[in-house]
């Protein structure tokens, strides 16, 4: 079962991810939360704003956790993943990768895996917000075309 | 033929909108068009290298699929710049 979403910060709820990973058939659930830091790169980070390609986004997500099932050979799976756009506040939630799964070791395997691949190719962009500096988009990821 | 290069990231610095538009007189491959936008670019923002370099890193896609610099683009084609990314 899977939910994914862009949404606005202010949308990003931990009460909808519990009721939406809730389920008999799982011992065990974790949450991962991103939440913006007050420092990169030896600068004081007020704020980031997040763009997005929202359809490729989604589309990413998905494909991040059917291979998640795959690769981690995962019993009953549950995933809901939303990513925020726009400025988020220092401290605020960037993201929110809430898992069940049957058992408490998969949970770990799962939740790491969508973060680590959401890193290296899930289209999602921060420009960082500083105390008394220009604000800069930071650098990432190359993207490839799939052979 | 009109194309129609939707802007992400970094790219957003580029124009007011959320997109650029082209017009070509031939056909041309996601390779020329993003030499194109480099050279468009470079005139804009002469001072600043690291746009060009940004342009130079990204990838395009189409309906939702990053695709090849050899792909050759149709008429009134809407396609999407991804710079290099970095979510999460």
């Amino acid at each position: 079962m899977f939910h994914c979403e862009v949404v606005d910060v202010k949308k990003i709820s931990l009460d909808r991810a519990q009721k939406f990973i809730e389920s008999y058939k799982c011992g065990a659930s974790l949450f991962f939360i991103g939440t913006v830091r007050d420092h990169n790169n030896d600068k004081t980070v007020t704020g980031i704003t997040y763009d997005s390609h929202d359809s490729m986004v989604k589309k990413s997500f998905k494909e991040i956790y059917d291979e998640a099932i795959t690769k981690l050979d995962l019993q009953h799976p549950v995933a809901f993943v939303e990513h925020a756009k726009g400025y988020v506040p220092l401290g605020g939630i960037s993201i929110v990768i809430a898992v069940a799964c049957k058992h408490r070791g998969q949970v770990y395997d799962f939740s790491r895996f969508i973060i680590e691949e959401i890193k290296k190719r899930t289209p999602i962009w921060k420009k960082e917000h500083y105390e008394g500096e220009e604000e800069t988009w930071l650098d990432g990821e190359q993207i490839k075309a799939k052979k | 033929m009109k194309i129609k290069v939707e802007l992400f990231g970094i790219c957003r610095e580029f124009s007011d909108k959320d997109h650029l538009n082209f017009d070509f007189n031939n056909e041309i491959t996601v390779r020329e068009l993003k030499n194109k936008m480099i050279e468009i670019v470079k005139q804009k923002f002469p001072e600043n290298q690291n746009y060009h370099e940004m342009v130079d890193k990204s990838a395009f896609s189409l309906n939702d699929e990053v695709v090849g610099e050899d792909l050759k683009l149709n008429k009134n084609e809407t396609i999407s710049i991804i710079p290099p990314i970095g979510g999460g």
